[in-house]
C-alpha cells in the first residue's frame, strides 16, 4: 500500500491536483479507491476555487525540472536554490548550508554553538545552531533555502524553526530520512 | 535518495512563509505512509520472533478496532429524533 500511495502522489504531480485540498481534506485515507474518489470531488470542486486564484496556483509539491513552472524566488527556478541539510541525530543536530552544485556556505551543529553532550541533544540547541547557520549563509548572500531533513531527532523541527528565526526563507521541506530496504542490521534492543 | 531523483519524493512546499503548516503536512504525510513508525522501529534491531508477536497483535487489534467501530456505528442508528414525537 506504501508503494501504491507513493505511486499516486507522482500521479497527482503529473495530473497537477490541487495537492494542498487532498491533504487537508480529513486526514489522508489510504485506500486506493478513496484517493481516487477524492481526486474527483477536488475536480469537481477545482471550478469553484478559480475565484480565489492565489490559494488554487499553490501547488504542494515542488515544480519538476522537466515540466516548465513559472515559479521564481528572487529570480532563480527551483532547482537553482541552496539546500540546507539538516542531520538530526538522537544526540546532535548538524547543519549544512550548501550550493546547488554542492559548494558549502556554512556548516553549524550544535557542538559548534558550546553546548556540551546531553544539552547537544535539546530543541533549544538546534534553533540556536539554526540562528547561526542563517546568519552565516546571509552574510554570503542567501536569501532562500530548501530545507533537507534526515533523521528523527529531538532538533528536526526547531533547526528549521532557528533557519527562519535567523532570517532564511524556507521554500520547501524535504524529508531525506535513511530508510534500508533491509540493509544493515542495527545493534541490539536495548533491555531497561 | 542519492540514488533517486531529489527533491521529487517527501517534500512539501511552503505557502505564505508558515512553515510550520508545511511541516505538520509532512509528518503527516509520512505518519500515513508509515514511514515515521518504521524509522523508530529501525533504531534497534527486532528479532524475528519479537516481529511475529508484533505483527500477530497489530493484526488482532486491527480486527477489534474495525469490528468495534462497525458495531457502534449499527447501534448509532438508534440514535435519531424520534420518529413517534406525539403518540
Amino acid at each position: 500500500m506504501t508503494r501504491v500511495l507513493v505511486v499516486a502522489w507522482q500521479r497527482f504531480l503529473g495530473a497537477r491536483l490541487g495537492g494542498y485540498n487532498v491533504a487537508l481534506c480529513g486526514g489522508i485515507h489510504t485506500g486506493f479507491q478513496r484517493l481516487q474518489e477524492q481526486m474527483e470531488n477536488t475536480e469537481s470542486v477545482a471550478p469553484e476555487v478559480t475565484a480565489n486564484q492565489s490559494k488554487s496556483d499553490f501547488r504542494l509539491f515542488p515544480p519538476v525540472p522537466g515540466q516548465g513552472s513559472s515559479l521564481t524566488w528572487s529570480g532563480k527556478k527551483y532547482e537553482d536554490i541552496p539546500i540546507a541539510h539538516i542531520k538530526a541525530t538522537y544526540n546532535n543536530t548538524h547543519i549544512q548550508v550548501v550550493s546547488p552544485e554542492n559548494l558549502p556556505f556554512a556548516r553549524t551543529s550544535c557542538g559548534t554553538e558550546g553546548f556540551r553532550n546531553a544539552k547537544k541533544a535539546t530543541a533549544i540547541a538546534a534553533q540556536t545552531a539554526g540562528i547561526a547557520a542563517a546568519a552565516k549563509a546571509c552574510r554570503k548572500g542567501v536569501s532562500h533555502v530548501r530545507v533537507v531533513v534526515k533523521g528523527l531527532g529531538p532538533g528536526r523541527m526547531s533547526a528549521i524553526k532557528g533557519l527562519t528565526m535567523g532570517g532564511l526563507e524556507v521554500i520547501s521541506i524535504t524529508d531525506d530520512t535513511p530508510i534500508p530496504h533491509n540493509g544493515c542490521r542495527p545493534r541490539k534492543a536495548r533491555r531497561l | 535518495m542519492s540514488h533517486h531523483l531529489k527533491f521529487i519524493a517527501r517534500t512539501v512546499m511552503v505557502q505564505n512563509g508558515n512553515v510550520d503548516a508545511a511541516y505538520r503536512t509532512l509528518s503527516r504525510i509520512l505518519t500515513v505512509d508509515g514511514i515515521i513508525e518504521d524509522a523508530k522501529r529501525r533504531r534497534y534491531y527486532e528479532k524475528p520472533c519479537r516481529k511475529r508477536q508484533r505483527e500477530t497483535y497489530e493484526m488482532c487489534r486491527r480486527i477489534y478496532n474495525t469490528e468495534m467501530a462497525r458495531k457502534i456505528a449499527f447501534l448509532m442508528r438508534k440514535n435519531r429524533q424520534d420518529p413517534w414525537l406525539g403518540c
